[in-house]
């Protein structure tokens, strides 16, 4: 089956015209680093000296090195919490919004404003907000006749981090399940109402099957969002040595290739963890051709 | 990720285009970069002018960065194999650049200028020294020392630092000044902030006062936990348990320095604090690091320059380094009023001595007669980071101090063995 129109004549060199830019890119930046990094993860490279032979010596290391152990458990454990999280609350936040009130549009807006912020500036609001001394959270805390907490000490770091991810991400997911939502035909559900099935009937028989393309899309986004969360990570845990309180997988890449100089060590953690989300998504789809209903 | 990626396959291209040999003829034009403030570049410049006055065949190009663009500029220039001629280093991290082969042995060249290393501060040399020579040379250097404002002493009645103080006066000082100024049951003003994540501002001097050890003299053991060095953490981990300075997350709230913003009334700091200080109108002064059972202890580190191994005019960039550490550059330096000169004869001149702020700049000199190098060794990063960061939650009170030391040190065992 195809969709559209097809170039035609000089419209054809102008179509490849156009692409180079993106084919370049991707031939390069994405294929040519991806091989890179392949090629890199079997040497041993300082950045100055002549990359030296490892053969599996680095990817051993993934499954000896006790500090890269705890950020890939990290990444799991991260990743375990985020994507539940991030799915169920924008399909809430969407099935909310999905209705004639006043003012929606603003509602809506407001919800898409953090996927829109860099993530730097609003992680220093962030920082400002979990504060344990002049934090918001606390004074909320404390006025209410609660201890404060240390949002961004070791103890409850995973947890901060992850509420602000989620913040962040709930903005494009919730898009995604607007779009899914107004595709469903209102026949559905004045069907449903006359056979006096209730609001949360309907949710669950009507909108969540119907929802389930949506669903998968954004488990999908969410899962390599949570493997290579970095930038809210490094600016509410860094410690001052370069050090995290919630070191993930990405964070040992970074740390290992550019502040000790192990490439090779580094590139097999990338590899491993592309692996991991290469098997994730093989999972994904094989879930879809089971439970996916396309109509 | 991809970015990551993509620096990986250009600092790869970039390595098989390089490799070019040298040829020293007619005017050259050297490169230097240096991590610093931006106004730190008008001065640079300024040496560096004067420099082509005197040789004006040779032209320098200075990059200044701060600390972090530094070392990721200067990582991927070198890796691309277009390193600058002369960077500038920080001692600690020396060894972790010379091991790698990335830097000229500049022995010949000092070899070469008799009497060249005469005036300088013995203790600032020895972290360039290699069993063959020099391969960097100190270009200025901080002791540290104890901070104090003195509106925040005279209000509270507690008498100045003396150079008799023992860390325990620190604490009685300390406790007397942290207070709570509006009764909102919040600490307001704390007695005593300070760095416990670097070595260098507070616990590498606490530890040799206490008697205590950093590293093994070859680099295969950490000492932090043995002996003394268990009383100086003991104190450290009390000053956060009293409350007289607030614990290391929640420091940030208040920017990256505490003093600056006169939430702290006493830190322990080196010179490059004090352009900043002044600026913020603080009325302070100085006074010697505070002693412990084992007597006095301060740490002396210093910034220096390099010069690639692979530089195509390694002549022309030894004279510059040669006219930085003269007494004329050296001079344009003090001005500056970061650091302290390496050159005796400057140090000890009106271009230190006397410089804006009304300050006691003979206790930073003072301070180098019972000064200790901060240590040098492979691995550095690695190291501080697991020792550093480590012992955060303890600092934070999520974790049992001892516990805790005896896990980092195991660690800090580790990267040294890893790094041998």
């Amino acid at each position: 089956m195809e969709y559209g129109l097809k170039p035609l004549g000089r419209e054809r060199l102008w179509l490849w015209l156009m692409l180079t830019p993106t084919i370049i890119g991707l031939l390069f930046g994405t294929i040519g680093s991806l091989l890179a990094t392949l090629g890199l993860s079997l040497f041993n490279w300082d950045l100055i000296n002549p990359p030296k032979w490892a053969g599996a010596e680095n990817y051993v290391q993934l499954f000896q090195n006790k500090d890269y152990i705890e950020a890939f458990a990290n990444t799991l454990k991260f990743s375990a919490l985020y994507v539940p999280a991030v799915v169920i609350v924008s399909l809430l936040l969407a099935v909310l919004l999905n209705r004639k009130i006043r003012g929606v549009g603003i509602f809506r807006t407001v919800y898409f404003l953090p996927a829109v912020t860099s993530a730097v500036a609003t992680a220093l609001v962030w920082n400002m907000i979990y504060g344990k001394e002049t934090g918001i959270l606390n004074w909320m805390l404390e006025s209410l006749g609660f201890a404060p907490i240390c949002w961004l000490c070791t103890d409850h770091a995973m947890m901060s981090v992850v509420i602000v991810n989620v913040w962040g991400a709930i903005g494009e997911g919730m898009i995604i399940f607007l779009a899914g939502l107004t595709a469903i035909p209102r026949d559905y559900y004045e069907a449903a109402s006359l056979d006096g099935a209730s609001d949360l009937q309907q949710f669950f028989k009507v909108t969540l099957p119907l929802v389930t393309p949506s669903i998968f899309f954004q488990t999908l986004i969410s899962a390599i969002n949570a493997f290579q969360a970095y930038d809210y990570i490094y600016m509410l845990t860094r410690r001052d040595q370069g050090d995290s309180s919630v070191p993930v997988a990405v964070y040992s890449i970074y740390r290992n290739a550019f502040h000790f100089f192990r490439m090779g060590d580094a590139s097999a953690q990338a590899i491993q963890l592309a692996i991991l989300v290469g098997v994730f998504m093989a999972i994904m789809f094989w879930w879809e051709r089971r439970y996916v209903v396309y109509e | 990720m991809k970015k990551l990626l993509f620096v990986l396959v250009m600092t790869s291209l970039l390595l098989a285009a390089c490799g070019s040999k040298p040829a020293e003829t007619g005017p050259v034009e050297i490169t230097f970069t240096m991590w610093g403030a931006p106004e730190e570049l008008a001065v640079w410049q300024a040496v560096v002018d004067d420099f082509h006055k005197v040789n004006p065949n040779i032209t320098v190009k200075v990059d200044v960065s701060d600390w972090d663009s530094y070392w990721t500029k200067l990582n991927t220039l070198t890796a691309g194999g277009t390193p600058p001629d002369v960077f500038a280093m920080d001692a600690p991290l020396f060894l972790d650049w010379q091991s790698r082969g990335a830097l000229l042995n500049l022995q010949p060249y000092i070899d070469a200028n008799t009497g060249f290393l005469d005036g300088f501060y013995p203790q600032t040399l020895t972290a360039y020294k290699t069993a063959d020579g020099y391969y960097g040379l100190p270009r200025d250097f901080q002791t540290i020392v104890l901070f104090y404002n003195k509106d925040m002493f005279d209000a509270a009645g507690v008498d100045y630092p003396t150079a008799d103080w023992t860390y325990d006066d620190l604490l009685v000082a300390a406790k007397a000044l942290t207070l709570d100024t509006d009764n909102d049951g919040k600490v307001d003003q704390y007695g005593f902030w300070s760095d416990t994540w670097d070595m260098e501002l507070l616990w590498s001097e606490a530890i040799w006062a206490y008697g205590g050890e950093i590293i093994s003299d070859d680099h295969t053991k950490t000492l932090i936990g043995e002996g003394g060095a268990r009383d100086a953490w003991a104190f450290i981990d009390s000053l956060y348990k009293e409350g007289v300075t607030p614990t290391p997350t929640s420091s940030g709230e208040y920017g990256d320095d505490l003093f600056q913003p006169k939430v702290a009334a006493m830190t322990t700091i080196g010179h490059w604090a004090v352009p900043g200080y002044v600026q913020a109108g603080i009325n302070f002064d100085v006074a010697p690091m505070p002693s412990g059972p084992a007597g006095r202890a301060t740490s002396v580190n210093s910034a220096g320059f390099v010069i690639a191994k692979d530089s195509k005019h390694p002549e022309a960039a030894f004279e510059f380094i040669k006219f930085a550490l003269s007494e004329a550059g050296q001079k344009r330096l003090a001005e500056l009023g970061f650091a302290i000169p390496v050159l005796k004869s400057v140090a000890e001149s009106d271009a230190y001595l006397k410089q804006p702020g009304d300050l006691n700049q003979q206790v930073f000199l003072d301070s180098v007669d019972f000064a200790q190098t901060k240590p040098v060794f492979k691995g550095y990063e690695e190291w501080a980071g697991v020792v550093g960061d480590g012992l955060i939650p303890v600092f934070d009170g999520e974790a049992e101090l001892n516990a805790i030391l005896d896990e980092v040190i195991a660690a800090a065992d580790e990267v040294l063995a890893a790094n041998k």
